[in-house]
């Protein structure tokens, strides 16, 4: 994250999650997790697909019932009191179904009758806005960018304390991720937390605080998201318009070549800041490069490949 | 009470088009049936000489003998209610196995679950549901019987058309139990609804068949059907048949309700057990 910080820190914790265990038959989805959100924290949760953030959030919600381990959730065992949890989380499904023959404003009104109509419907119909969702349409004509923002509505509406998304921008237009990404932000300084899951690494740095990755059922990592970036991987593909000595490059801090052709073509793997490569760069007779950055889920794994 | 009033007002609702449809067939089934007695009882002699041409297999089917037929109740049951529990029943088993588990297949019951209305209510609410819009179809399809009623000469009265739709009523709830408790044990909804419509399917043609052959009154004594009553009055009607059913059903009902408690809620695509490959391959 790059210009936010934590606005409503009090020390207390949000989520806590110790010991997390869950098996699907033979499949162990999760391994003992823990994990601990504080308060207006906004958390990104990042891991390959079925590596366990799915299986993690539903079990915050007691949608499924966790094999061992203890869940706080604002203070409450979700497995001891789900409704009290539930009625202060706002949670958004990594696939969002709704009843197709509705229209979003019915279904919302579904959703907010299950609340006990603790949404304010001035408030439902400005997120409405700013999403552009035109909630008379039937749910079955809504493009699936539509039906997720249906999904971000109905998980915004009742104001929650603590926000469980499971990648809220999916199936978004760039300028609509970017409107979601605002609207998240802006809950989060009215005080509320967020923990996410999410594949992309530009929106996990835009707002969360920290990061975390879970891979195989077992939390790898977690640390402050600027520490991350810092340690981003660029993948650069380097032509060269006559061969050159490419143990100059490969030979810097950081710098690890890939693969090469007759020493024309050249692929290096940097990790941090890319100033010396450049600058050992200019001095070459450069054609063309190009530049990969690696998703914070695959920098990290990659420390974590063996 | 108030997050259980809230499902049942939803499960209710969403089951408006089944309330109409299902309700308004059985109205006019009334609406054909009941004049049609007198022109029945107007060419009695030809429908006896066409009765006893029926086989005795097929008359018993019809729940009727061919002297009972002939008589209000006798016609009734024989043109109307022998066959209504197992075309109701086709309601009774799609609703009852999709209680939760149509949501379920649907992605939508994640969801659901995640709002603060707790797994009983949502449970109780929607079998509420389902009983309120039975309870409808069954009154819609009662009046459409009772309109002509006055103009025809079928002694009876609109109170005691009413007796045979409760008998019906506990038939529909039972099946329902049956097909929402399959559902909490089986992997897929449609598994949990040929189960239960087997079932259906047997209870109505064994209890039939009990007429023709004693033997089969053993397995009958443990069907449905065989407990389903088309009389005319509340005292003619077997209260320990009505009330044991209703028992059976709020047993499975509880137990349906334990199940769902107990287990974990599937997201779209998520599949549960499966029958062991040997069985299916067979």
């Amino acid at each position: 994250m790059n210009d936010t910080s934590i606005t409503n820190q009090n020390g207390g914790t949000a989520l806590k999650i110790s010991g997390l265990t869950k098996s699907y038959g033979k499949v162990q989805a999760l391994k003992g997790v823990d994990l601990e959100i504080k308060h207006g924290e906004i958390f990104g949760f990042l891991g390959p697909n079925g590596a366990g953030k799915t299986t993690t959030i539903r079990c915050t919600l007691d949608s499924i019932r966790p094999d061992d381990g203890k869940i706080q959730l604002l203070g409450i065992s979700p497995q001891k009191d789900p409704i009290a949890v539930q009625a202060c989380t706002g949670y958004l499904p990594g696939e969002m179904q709704f009843y197709e023959n509705l229209t979003p404003e019915r279904q919302l009104r579904f959703f907010n009758d299950m609340r006990g109509n603790s949404a304010d419907w001035e408030y439902i119909r400005q997120l409405a806005d700013r999403l552009d969702l035109d909630l008379s349409r039937q749910i079955k004509n809504l493009s699936k960018g539509n039906k997720q923002k249906v999904g971000v509505i109905q998980a915004l509406m009742h104001r929650p304390k603590l926000l469980l998304l499971d990648e809220p921008t999916s199936g978004l237009d760039p300028l609509m991720q970017q409107e979601v990404l605002s609207l998240l932000r802006e809950t989060n300084q009215e005080g509320a937390t967020i923990f996410f899951s999410s594949h992309i690494m530009s929106e996990v740095e835009q707002i969360a605080h920290r990061v975390g990755i879970i891979r195989f059922g077992e939390i790898v990592e977690v640390a402050d998201t600027s520490t991350l970036t810092q340690r981003a991987l660029n993948r650069l593909t380097v032509r060269f318009k006559r061969p050159v000595e490419l143990s100059q490059l490969s030979g810097l801090p950081g710098v690890e070549l890939l693969s090469q052709e007759k020493n024309m073509i050249a692929k290096f793997l940097i990790t941090g800041d890319l100033e010396a490569f450049v600058q050992i760069l200019g001095t070459t007779p450069v054609l063309s490069l190009e530049t990969e950055r690696l998703s914070l889920e695959e920098t990290f794994l990659s420390y974590y490949k063996e | 009470m108030n997050r259980i009033g809230t499902t049942f007002r939803h499960t209710y609702f969403q089951m408006k088009g089944q309330i109409i449809g299902w309700g308004l067939g059985l109205a006019l089934l009334g609406l054909i049936i009941v004049p049609f007695y007198d022109i029945f009882g107007g060419q009695q002699d030809q429908f006896q000489q066409l009765i006893e041409n029926y086989p005795e297999e097929l008359l018993a089917f019809f729940g009727g003998d061919m002297t009972s037929v002939l008589t209000p109740i006798g016609y009734l049951k024989m043109y109307a209610f022998s066959m209504l529990p197992i075309i109701f029943g086709i309601f009774s088993v799609m609703a009852g196995s999709g209680l939760l588990l149509k949501d379920e297949e649907h992605g939508r019951l994640d969801l659901i679950v995640s709002h603060p209305v707790g797994r009983t209510s949502l449970f109780f609410g929607r079998f509420l549901g389902f009983t309120g819009a039975a309870i409808s179809i069954l009154l819609i399809g009662w009046l459409g019987f009772c309109i002509l009623l006055g103009q025809s000469s079928l002694d009876m009265t609109w109170g005691q058309l009413a007796v045979p739709f409760v008998s019906l009523l506990v038939q529909l709830v039972i099946y329902a139990a049956l097909a929402a408790l399959l559902s909490m044990l089986l992997p897929k909804r449609s598994l949990a609804a040929m189960i239960t419509g087997v079932v259906l399917v047997i209870s109505y043609f064994v209890s039939s068949l009990v007429a023709l052959d004693d033997r089969l009154e053993l397995v009958a004594k443990f069907l449905p059907h065989n407990y389903y009553q088309v009389v005319l009055s509340f005292q003619e009607l077997n209260l320990t048949w009505l009330f044991a059913l209703l028992g059976i059903s709020l047993g499975m009902v509880l137990l349906a309700w334990w199940l769902f408690l107990c287990r974990d809620i599937r997201i779209s695509g998520e599949g549960s057990w499966q029958l062991p490959k040997m069985i299916l391959k067979q």
